[in-house]
């Protein structure tokens, strides 16, 4: 059972690049105004998150385990 | 527009002062519709962001789709050398949309993350030491010539492989490629010269790089062959292109930024309290109030409204980051150059899907040389008043910016 995530995108940032949603698209969905939103923590499986995390190249994204609040990224 | 005495983007005046003129486009009429050359010229922040987030919508392929003849216009003679400009620049992966330019972007993404960039910083650091320690002998400075041109080349050299020899050539042949954003009639001769002469130099180290490749840049650009996503002319064509967008914006950046500092006394004292802590929300500030880049187009795909007036499918549409990071709706005093704004939503790197590729390298190298004088120097002034700009419409570029410590 994997551990669940808790998956943020900082809106100061995030300018909608939209690489999230390529490595993570059941995850990442962009809003309104096109900035990325992680809409299912759980859509796709952790390591596909932390690569869109990776990827984000505003760094926008911050993945924590939900329990333990521990970060996993950055 | 009649408020407007003349409507000319490459005058010296609107070159000397972008802020003054697409300042004024922005309060009075910020959809607006250069009659000159045929476009419309974009200036409000949240429209820019708007617009640069609806890639369906304003295509990037702007060569390719726009079948007009170059503005300013250009020799007649020379029309056979704006196919050659069109054809090379439309081969540029930022020329395409998605779905293609997805695929492409995702080749050399990878590369450019902020972790990957991060591990570059001691590499810059010590770059900027020796080019400063070079420069502290002779008691003063070309912050272009002996800092801010150097530094970049030679770190987007470093990546990519280019042999040390080489970098003074790829600077010239780079200098001709900068014609694109000019106004010249006769400018597509210097520009398709150094288009030949970049696709003439990275053939060689292209073909090495296809049969035998390593961890540079290049041989990033080469794996996108071997997958299929690109061909050997588009190879070519952005190895040229990264190897000039690798630099050429951030020598802006760092000359623009240090004249910001030599400029606001206050903002240099501050940025001396602290150098180390500073230099992040510095580099955004510079990166905001003196944009390395002007402006950039795009091809309406469809009849798009914008503020109340109809932009017809095929117009051609141009943002200015200069005016949209100086927008009062969307920055507090946005005249003012205060290095701990935040936040600091600039468009400097662009927004949405195209958002710049080798933004954090450039964070990276401005973040070094900023801290770098602060630690080092009391203040500068400068050599000598007459500064001059590159009369480019894309490229907010000084021609010298001479200095001397105090």
């Amino acid at each position: 059972m994997a551990r669940n995530l808790l998956v943020q995108v900082d809106h100061n940032v995030c300018v909608g690049n939209a690489m999230c949603e390529t490595f993570a698209p059941h995850v990442f969905r962009l809003n309104d105004n096109r900035q990325s939103e992680a809409v299912d923590p759980a859509g796709d499986s952790e390591e596909k998150i932390l690569e869109a995390a990776a990827n984000c190249p505003v760094s926008a994204i911050t993945v924590k385990d939900a329990e333990t609040g521990e970060q996993l990224f950055p | 527009m009649g408020m407007l005495l003349q409507d000319d983007m490459f005058t010296p005046e609107v070159i000397a002062d972008p802020y003054a003129y697409y300042g004024r486009l922005r309060d009075r009429d910020p959809v607006h519709w250069n009659e000159k050359y045929e476009l419309w010229v974009i200036t409000r922040h949240d429209d820019l962001v708007w617009l640069t987030r609806h890639h369906e919508l304003f295509s990037s392929a702007v060569f390719k789709n726009d079948p007009r003849p170059a503005y300013p216009a250009i020799d007649e003679s020379d029309f056979g050398l704006y196919e050659y400009v069109r054809n090379y620049q439309g081969d540029q992966f930022i020329q395409h949309d998605r779905p293609e330019h997805l695929a492409m972007r995702k080749v050399v993404h990878g590369y450019f993350t902020p972790k990957s960039m991060e591990e570059w910083r001691p590499f810059v650091r010590n770059a900027v030491k020796h080019l400063l320690d070079e420069a502290e002998k002779k008691g003063r400075m070309d912050v272009m010539r002996d800092l801010a041109t150097p530094l970049p080349v030679l770190v987007i050299a470093e990546m990519m492989g280019v042999p040390e020899p080489d970098r003074p050539y790829i600077r010239q042949l780079a200098e001709k490629l900068l014609y694109i954003g000019r106004g010249e009639h006769d400018r597509m001769r210097p520009l398709t010269e150094g288009m030949k002469g970049m696709i003439e130099y990275v053939s060689p180290l292209v073909d090495e790089r296809i049969g035998n490749p390593g961890n540079d840049f290049i041989s990033v650009l080469a794996s996108g062959e071997r997958e299929g996503v690109f061909t050997r002319h588009e190879v070519l064509v952005n190895t040229s292109l990264l190897l000039l967008a690798g630099h050429e914006t951030t020598i802006n950046l760092l000359c623009n930024g240090t004249l910001a500092f030599i400029q606001h006394p206050d903002q240099w004292a501050k940025l001396k309290q602290d150098p180390a802590g500073a230099a992040k929300l510095a580099t955004e500030e510079c990166l905001r109030y003196d944009s390395p880049v002007k402006s950039i187009q795009r091809i309406a795909t469809q009849d798009v409204e914008m503020r109340g007036k109809t932009l017809k499918k095929d117009a051609r549409v141009r943002w200015f980051i200069s005016s949209a990071n100086r927008d009062p709706n969307t920055f507090a005093k946005p005249d003012t150059f205060d290095i701990t704004r935040w936040p600091n939503q600039h468009v400097a790197f662009g927004s949405g899907v195209h958002h710049c590729l080798g933004a954090t390298l450039a964070r990276v190298e401005g973040q070094e040389v900023f801290k770098a004088l602060a630690e080092r120097f009391t203040g500068f002034r400068i050599d000598n008043e007459a500064l001059e700009y590159q009369p480019s419409i894309t490229f907010r570029s000084l021609k010298s910016l001479p200095i001397q410590w105090q």
